[in-house]
């Protein structure tokens, strides 16, 4: 029995998505968005917990204090949704003491909804139809962290969702929940028994995929090109107008409302641990968009560990490959992850992905199916297309790197490339990114492992395109041989 | 491709009476816009966003206008907008389509809309129609790809388009008035 059959579901009841139907507990034909009246009310006890409407930031900033918040998200081990799996916790925890910089304690959190990464679309689900549930979380970690002012930066083409944040975060700011009155109408928190001021401004990007890097985004926050910066210094300590900033995906704040209801205990079982001793588990659940050639694309929430096979074939979840086709590879989870194999088809989408299937990392759990159809030198050069016009042109080996990957793949496919020109385009592929060293941000390690996959995984029909050349081979003997 | 820059020295810049960045506007920016940031210089994104909303591109005056207003040089401010793709530096026409082109797209025939667009308006990608009503444009993934192929048509979502579903849209929008955004 191959390991996907016996895969069950341990999270039997949506958690995200307990307000926006999904398959398999709902039908997203009955989605509305949820305003705060109605997220006021309490949720029936599916096993998510019965607070909801703002309750579990009361019991939170009433019960708890800031480090005992981050204590407890550290604990839950809540990685972050957004690509690269850090835990929030940890990240809220390098923030430098308040005041410890002598800056009156300033500091900020962005929420990173800019999306922009090809075939991610898990973000705007939330965003279009519980904008109070990130909300919520939000506010928990301003708690948190000590912060008083956050912006949400949300891309340039997601008009309508920013009407519906704008729209939310009035409705907090009429209500009292947010404000500079402090909290749900000015409570008392247990920190000091005081009240904690909170501001909540949208920031809308304007079409810059590089916008989603975090500091790119805090960049653009400041009125400028989305340039990425150097690291160090870290944005915890020196981030938007040089404060300390925290950066978070709006999933990744999502969650937080649910386990500061129901403990880190409870979102520990959700999930799966890691199999690699003394790398952080994959617990709770995850918002996998599935794009591409099934039969019902869509968003769907799983336990983390759900093997790929089962996200496609259950009637559960995508019900099948379109037209009963055969499947031939997938986006491991946003084209920077690069793809997955014939083979692959049992892949677990869970943070371990990257270190079992030579891919770069779960990403945004966004997989596009690609069916037996696909031409997958086509699927390449629409990759690096991307990232060429993507490329934010600040380090040579990206905003080059990526123009000559381009070049070379559309000549690949064209038919008038040679052999060699295989060899040059791995080369190239590989020498860029931050892991060789060659570059500030993570956009060119992207362009490396979404072309290096591709070309790896599918040799033949790379090698069905191209011209043979016949090259000189060099044979080394003694010290020099490998 | 925001690195490439083109020659600029010697360029003529319209110039007309009236400001684009209107008393109306800026007491508006003043009161709900510029304190939240606690650099002048965070507003400028929004501020561009509301001009653009307002006259639907982003003429040079109204970019010196804009650094006028944020104490932010203009080259600064030119800098900033044209890094951004939404942001207009030429006029477009009063409804954009934009068809996306990315990965999820691309393997769901997001040719076939293209080219639907482009026989209905008679232009192609990047062109605006001369009656000065339509501009089309192929854009990255626009978050849409459970519905590929997918496009916007001004501020409006479309999934799962068709050839026929876009003409139809298309002549929707021809209907109603210019969706400066
Ligand atoms: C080129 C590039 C683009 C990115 N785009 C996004 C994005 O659109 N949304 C997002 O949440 N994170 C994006 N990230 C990841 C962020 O840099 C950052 O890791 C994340 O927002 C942190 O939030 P999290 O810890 O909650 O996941 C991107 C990273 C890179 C290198
Ligand atoms: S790696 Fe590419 S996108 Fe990132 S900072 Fe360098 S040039 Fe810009
Ligand atoms: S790839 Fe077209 S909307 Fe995402």
């Amino acid at each position: 029995m191959s390991p996907t059959a016996s895969w069950t579901a341990k999270t039997t009841y949506p958690v995200l998505t307990r307000r926006i139907p999904c398959w398999p507990h709902g039908n997203p034909k009955d989605r509305h968005t949820v305003w705060l009246d109605e997220y006021l009310r309490p949720p029936a006890n599916t096993g998510a917990g019965t607070l909801g409407g703002y309750e579990s930031l009361r019991k939170t900033i009433t019960t708890m204090t800031p480090d005992e918040v981050v204590e407890h998200v550290k604990k839950a081990v809540l990685r972050g949704r957004g690509g690269a799996g850090f835990p929030a916790g940890m990240k809220w925890s390098f923030l430098p003491k308040p005041d410890a910089n002598g800056d009156g304690g300033q500091r900020y959190l962005a929420i990173n909804a800019d999306e922009s990464e090809p075939a991610s679309f898990k973000d705007r689900l939330l965003m279009d139809f519980d904008p109070h549930s990130v909300l919520e979380g939000i506010a928990i970690a301003c708690y948190a962290c000590r912060i008083q002012t956050a912006y949400f930066y949300i891309r340039g083409e997601y008009h309508h969702q920013a009407k519906v944040m704008e729209k939310a975060i009035r409705e907090c700011y009429e209500r009292g929940i947010f404000g500079k009155q402090g909290l749900l109408q000015g409570t008392r928190t247990k920190n000091r028994d005081q009240a904690w001021g909170l501001d909540v401004h949208l920031h809308r990007g304007a079409g810059a995929y590089i916008c989603g890097e975090e500091t790119g985004l805090l960049e653009s926050i400041e009125g400028k090109r989305g340039w990425p910066r150097n690291k160090p210094p870290f944005p915890a300590i020196k981030g938007l107008f040089a404060r300390p900033t925290i950066i978070n995906n709006v999933e990744t704040l999502a969650h937080v409302p649910s386990i500061m209801e129901m403990g880190w205990e409870w979102f520990s079982k959700q999930g799966c641990d890691s199999t690699f001793a003394g790398a952080p588990a994959s617990w709770g659940t995850k918002l996998m968009g599935v794009s591409g050639h099934v039969n019902r694309p869509g968003v769907y929430e799983c336990d983390l560990g759900i093997p790929l096979r089962v996200l496609i074939e259950s009637k559960d979840y995508c019900n099948g490959m379109r037209n009963g086709k055969k499947f031939k590879g997938a986006i491991a989870g946003g084209i920077s992850m690069g793809v997955l194999g014939p083979d692959q088809m049992d892949a677990e989408m869970d943070f371990d992905i990257g270190r079992k299937y030579n891919v770069l990392g779960l990403g945004t759990a966004c997989p596009t199916v690609f069916d037996e159809d696909t031409d997958m030198v086509a699927v390449a050069r629409n990759i690096a297309r991307f990232y060429k016009h993507e490329s934010c042109g600040q380090c040579t080996p990206c905003r080059e790197g990526s123009g000559w990957l381009y070049q070379l793949l559309t000549r690949i496919e064209s038919g008038a490339a040679k052999t060699k020109d295989l060899d040059l385009a791995l080369e190239i592929a590989t020498s860029m990114g931050t892991m060789p060293g060659t570059t500030i941000c993570g956009l060119a390690d992207g362009n490396n492992w979404a072309v290096r996959t591709i070309m790896n995984k599918y040799p033949q029909e790379f090698e069905a395109r191209v011209k043979r050349t016949f090259v000189p081979v060099g044979i080394s003997v003694g010290a020099g041989a490998k | 491709m925001a690195w490439i820059v083109k020659n600029s020295a010697g360029m003529k810049i319209p110039r007309r009476a009236e400001p684009y960045l209107t008393a109306a506007l800026k007491e508006q920016l003043t009161r709900e816009i510029l304190p939240r940031y606690e650099q002048k210089r965070g507003a400028l994104l929004p501020t561009l966003h509301a001009v653009q909303h307002e006259w639907g591109w982003l003429p040079w005056q109204a970019l010196e206008e804009v650094g006028a207003f944020l104490d932010v040089n203009p080259a600064e401010v030119w800098d900033t907008a044209s890094f951004y793709e939404e942001f207009w530096l030429q006029p477009k026409g009063a409804h954009v389509v934009a068809v996306c082109r990315s990965i999820a797209c691309e393997v769901c025939d997001h040719a076939s809309i293209t080219a639907a667009c482009k026989s209905k308006l008679g232009i192609e990608v990047g062109q605006t129609t001369d009656d000065g009503k339509f501009t089309l444009v192929e854009l990255e993934c626009l978050g849409l790809c459970e519905g590929a192929p997918a496009c916007l048509v001004d501020e409006t979502m479309h999934l799962n388009a068709t050839p026929e579903s876009i003409t139809k849209a298309i002549d929707e929008a021809r209907s109603t008035q210019g969706g400066h955004h």
